[in-house]
């Protein structure tokens, strides 16, 4: 399958510089999701987290996640309400730097009345960088 | 208590984290949701995923889950009878 490139914008309601999903390379709505964020030293958050030593901040490989998470829903969610609506058993195991090419998985464990489970991982060279559980409620 | 009711009020505690709680603080006809118990729509999800993972029962809709989720009771016979309730 060909690297999603310009349908991002049209799926996602995000925006720069809050759109943090670069391509999407796998998707099967409902059941899992592959995409890719580049990170570089542009990154406005970088300038301060932190001055001289920059590093992407923990919560923001969570809204990663969740942005990715919104390619297991099968249809755009541009306009539509949806939400973040817990994180459970997040762990953050190594730093997420300049030059970093993430890979943010993503597999859907579960949906019941408008609310689905998502279990994601943030990788980067095949080392784990962040897991963590994340609810994501759809109005 | 029946074995069946015993294990679903374990699950119950277990997958909501209910630290400090045991089983037979779980009134049998008390409701899940609302008074009661007490949870919310984000503890459904994770009781829906548990009924699934240890009892091998999916709740495949709102509806089955509201009558499911009326109290351990009918959580139990659900599970018992998953085609019945």
């Amino acid at each position: 399958m060909l690297p999603e490139l310009t349908g991002i914008p049209a799926h996602l309601p995000h925006r720069y510089p809050f759109l943090l999903v670069d391509r999407v390379i796998e998707r099967e709505p409902g059941v899992r999701a592959v995409a890719e964020k580049l990170v570089t030293n542009g990154e406005p958050y970088l300038q301060g987290h932190f001055e001289g030593r920059p590093l992407v901040p923990g919560v923001l490989l969570l809204e990663m996640l969740a942005q990715a998470g919104g390619f297991l829903e099968a249809e755009s969610l541009h306009g539509a309400a949806i939400f973040l609506a817990g994180v459970q058993d997040a762990r953050f195991k190594a730093p997420a730097l300049p030059g970093d090419r993430l890979r943010l998985e993503v597999q859907a464990e579960g949906a019941f009345a408008g609310l689905m489970k998502i279990r994601g991982t943030v990788s980067c060279e095949g080392r784990e960088l962040c897991t963590a559980s994340l609810l994501v409620k759809r109005l | 208590m029946s074995d069946l009711k015993l294990r679903v009020k374990e699950m119950i505690i277990e997958r909501l984290k209910l630290e400090g709680m045991t089983p037979d603080q779980i009134d049998d006809d008390a409701p899940l949701f609302g008074e009661g118990l007490g949870l919310d729509s984000i503890d459904a999800l994770e009781l829906v995923l548990g009924i699934e993972q240890v009892f091998g029962v999916k709740i495949e809709d709102e509806a089955a889950g509201l009558k499911a989720f009326r109290s351990v009771q009918s959580l139990t016979d659900f599970i018992a009878e998953p085609t019945k309730a």
